[in-house]
């Protein structure tokens, strides 16, 4: 029972997770023979084209050839995804063609740009191109599925984007000082020998400022590593190797004696510990 | 022994006797389906005229083919020639009428419309390709000469049908 109830809970999780809603686009050949494939609701995710349905009315002389191709270019290349061929050669014109297809929900950003192109003599008028797709709802927050692109800048963007910068001690003013005064000193040493141990201490001075400064910001810099090692990823990837842990400790059987030294021992701390509480009730000289 | 033959006497009936009736069981699938599009309607741009095309104020009727098997069967669409419901009438009606293809599936089936072959109120179409054929057929209703149709509902059928060849 605890099984058929486990079961049918997955059954309703997977189901629920993967409930879909479906749609039509409009005549996207409606302002001209080729159209982008912005479609569907805006922010929706997981967008798959499911069907293509497409008319048009061929004009052409019936001696003429003539082959209509409708078709999408697959994204970023020069090859299609989709692609349905019209052979009108020697046939008569006129009559409206109506054709559908079933797609195998192909996702969206694999279709590139849609077009109707003819080859030969002859055009196409009232051409009318529709889409149907499906799509879900899941990811339009993408924090909501580890799946779901932009998981992760989602994840760092709510730990909060923190600027790192990283220390540089050539852009440090105190050790430029300290190098340009070093130039100079080594210049002037000759001359002011005795000067020269006052500006010493104060370019140590400086020298351990820069040091501290240094330490400050690798100390920050390993606290903000340390605070963002919650990048979600180790809670996915974590494995248990598998195996067998056998125990490893071993108690020998035998008796254990009683330890009369100790005992003695506790004895005695016991019988001082009684006698100088009692001495606090002994009658004051 | 006595015993063992009554035993036998009283199961011999109960021996089953080896013999059945095998049915043999098919199933035909339709290759050829008929769907009315859309329904048509007469218009009345005269009281003695009835007609279903748009000018007139009426709608052409839509028939749709089905077919799966190409070259295996002919459409035959009959407009009509009679009211199939209508008031009484005491004059002759002139009907006319005529189907044309009006939208396909498939490229090749264009060539349906110059194929076609018309008797009497009947047009006949000889479906060579497999895939969809929507045909239309437009019917004119003239009462007597010039005289109004008498009020009331008329109604007329279109016959499709789906012959083997």
């Amino acid at each position: 029972m605890i099984r058929l109830v486990v079961a049918l809970l997955a059954i309703y999780a997977t189901s629920a997770h993967s409930e879909y809603l479906y749609g039509l686009t409009g005549n996207m050949a409606g302002t001209g023979h080729t159209w982008g494939m912005n479609i569907g609701p805006s922010g929706s995710q997981s967008l798959k084209i499911n069907g293509v349905f497409y008319q048009y009315t061929p004009v052409k002389n019936t001696e003429d050839d003539m082959v209509v191709h409708v078709r999408n270019k697959r994204f970023g290349t020069n090859e299609y995804i989709f692609s349905s061929k019209d052979d009108w050669s020697g046939l008569q014109g006129g009559i409206p063609i109506t054709r559908g297809f079933i797609i195998d929900n192909l996702p969206i950003e694999l279709w590139g740009d849609g077009s109707i192109d003819i080859e030969g003599t002859g055009s196409v008028t009232d051409a009318n191109v529709v889409y149907s797709y499906k799509y879900n709802n899941d990811c339009l927050t993408p924090m909501s599925d580890p799946s779901c692109s932009g998981y992760t800048d989602a994840v760092l963007s709510m730990m909060g984007k923190a600027k790192v910068d990283g220390y540089d001690p050539l852009g440090d003013e105190n050790i430029a000082n300290v190098m340009d005064e070093k130039v100079e000193l080594e210049e002037d040493l000759e001359q002011d020998e005795d000067e020269g141990d006052d500006r010493l201490e104060k370019i140590l001075s400086s020298v351990d400022d820069s040091v501290l400064s240094a330490n400050v910001i690798t100390q920050n810099l390993l606290m903000f590593a340390m605070s963002h090692s919650g990048n979600m990823n180790p809670y996915y990837d974590k494995k248990l190797v598998g195996g067998e842990y056998k125990e490893t400790v071993v108690l020998n059987g035998g008796e254990l004696p009683d330890n009369k030294k100790g005992a003695r021992a506790g004895l005695a701390q016991q019988i001082l510990h009684t006698k100088m509480v009692s001495m606090q009730y002994d009658p004051k000289e | 022994m006595k015993k063992l033959l009554i035993v036998s006497l009283i199961l011999a009936p109960h021996i089953p006797v080896y013999a059945a009736d095998t049915p043999i069981v098919g199933n035909v699938q339709t290759r050829c389906l008929i769907t009315t599009d859309t329904n048509g309607v007469y218009g009345n741009p005269l009281p003695s005229k009835l007609s279903t095309t748009a000018s007139d104020g009426g709608v052409v009727p839509v028939i749709r083919y089905d077919v799966t098997l190409a070259d295996a069967y002919l459409a035959k669409i009959t407009t009509p020639t009679a009211f199939s419901t209508s008031p009484t009438l005491t004059d002759s009606v002139t009907w006319t009428g005529s189907t044309a293809v009006s939208k396909t599936s498939d490229a090749g089936m264009s060539g349906y419309e110059a194929a076609k072959v018309t008797y009497g109120s009947t047009t006949q179409f000889d479906l060579t390709k497999a895939g969809s054929t929507w045909f239309s057929s437009s019917s004119t209703a003239v009462y007597g000469v010039s005289k109004s149709f008498v009020g009331g509902s008329y109604t007329a059928i279109v016959l499709a049908e789906c012959i083997a060849k």
